[in-house]
């Protein structure tokens, strides 16, 4: 690369890495799958790079990088389809992932059984795309709700009952599969 | 409690708050890849593949497209005359001083997949590749008129002619401009 290459590769690092992580976590929960989590990823990072003069020229670039992000899903929904879930056994997850859910706050002790992870990802694949976006966005990874208007480019009241409505169906799924009952009347 | 499930909890019951207690359990999990190598391979891949892709594109803005079999006019801006000894458009330029020169070409339809390669003498840089003497993308052409502006820097007075080919399937087309440096 030549210095001015050089340059802007530095400019280009220096302006993404901040946003990196979430950026990935956002690929991740639209896509369900690593590898095409990886490949959205990477198509969003190439686009970006030849939208450098856009990307320095904004004061905070995460919304406008997520928002990238998601037009490419929408735009090529059929090659990062999701993947359907599979069952595995405790034994076969990475030591890192049982030991994340070894109990170290009230928060992850209430998610510390893995069979309850797995019905949630399985009650949260049963959601239509519009319901579970929205539903991961708020609940899941925490944006609010103005963020995700922003995003999806939908009415603050849509967010809303999407919202609602995402979270009536996956009550509805995980009753269903027995994963977390409702107490019976004493 | 209920007998039959002695393995429910007494709290295990999903009101909504006990809902989002679970998803935001669930999203402060780590979730599979992005790893730090990951993210240094995906940035290099972004720079690299966009370093050469910059080069092909450097002087398109403004211009959408390439050429067809169809074409048949290649005219240059008002500010460029045609030679009258040769015909050959003709344009003059100052040295070390950087001159847009549009090359305007009209297709009668859409054509996707063509190839554009320009040629330039020693001494006839296009900004930001100086030193290449042949440069070529590839581009589509729209029906009508599609500008091509080349950002041209003369870096000795010997001048010369820049050739503009175009290639799509079968057909091929070479437009000259000669370049006079003063």
């Amino acid at each position: 690369m030549d210095a001015y290459e050089r340059n802007q590769a530095a400019l280009f690092e220096r302006l993404l890495k901040p946003h990196m992580v979430r950026l990935y976590r956002f690929a991740y929960r639209l896509t369900g799958s690593q590898p095409h989590a990886e490949d959205l990823y990477q198509d969003v990072l190439t686009k970006v790079f030849d939208r450098l003069d856009d990307l320095a020229a904004i004061e905070d670039p995460g919304p406008w990088l997520r928002r990238v992000l998601y037009n490419q899903f929408i735009d090529k929904q059929r090659q990062y389809a999701r993947r359907r879930l599979v069952d595995v056994a405790e034994g076969d997850l990475p030591e890192q992932s049982v030991q994340a859910l070894a109990g170290h706050s009230d928060t992850a002790a209430e998610a510390e059984n893995l069979g309850d992870i797995a019905a949630l990802e399985a009650a949260l694949e049963r959601l239509s795309d519009e319901h579970r976006i929205v539903l991961l966005l708020h609940d899941v990874e925490g944006y609010k709700l103005e963020e995700i208007q922003e995003l999806i480019d939908v009415p603050i009241g849509t967010v809303k009952s999407r919202l609602h409505r995402a979270r009536d169906r996956l009550r509805g799924f995980l009753q269903e599969s027995g994963t977390f009952s409702r107490a019976p009347a004493c | 409690m209920n007998s039959d499930e002695p393995n429910k909890r007494p709290d295990d019951y999903l009101d909504e708050a006990a809902l989002k207690r679970h998803l935001k359990a669930y999203g402060a999990r780590p979730v599979p890849g992005g790893s730090d190598e990951f993210f240094e391979r995906s940035m290099r891949q972004a720079v690299l593949g966009g370093a050469r892709r910059a080069r092909r594109r450097v002087w398109l803005r403004g211009f959408g497209t390439a050429i067809a079999a169809s074409l048949a006019l290649f005219a240059v801006t008002l500010m460029l005359m045609k030679d009258p000894q040769t015909s050959i458009p003709s344009v003059t330029m100052e040295l070390a001083e950087p001159q847009t020169v549009n090359l305007v070409f009209a297709s009668a339809t859409v054509l996707r997949d063509a190839t554009l390669t320009v040629t330039l003498p020693e001494g006839v840089d296009l900004a930001g590749f100086e030193g290449e003497r042949e440069v070529t993308w590839m581009t589509s052409l729209q029906p009508g008129k599609n500008v091509l502006p080349l950002s041209l820097v003369a870096s000795s007075a010997q001048g010369g002619e820049v050739l503009a080919t175009l290639v799509h399937e079968d057909d091929d087309r070479t437009f000259r401009l000669r370049v006079t440096v003063i």
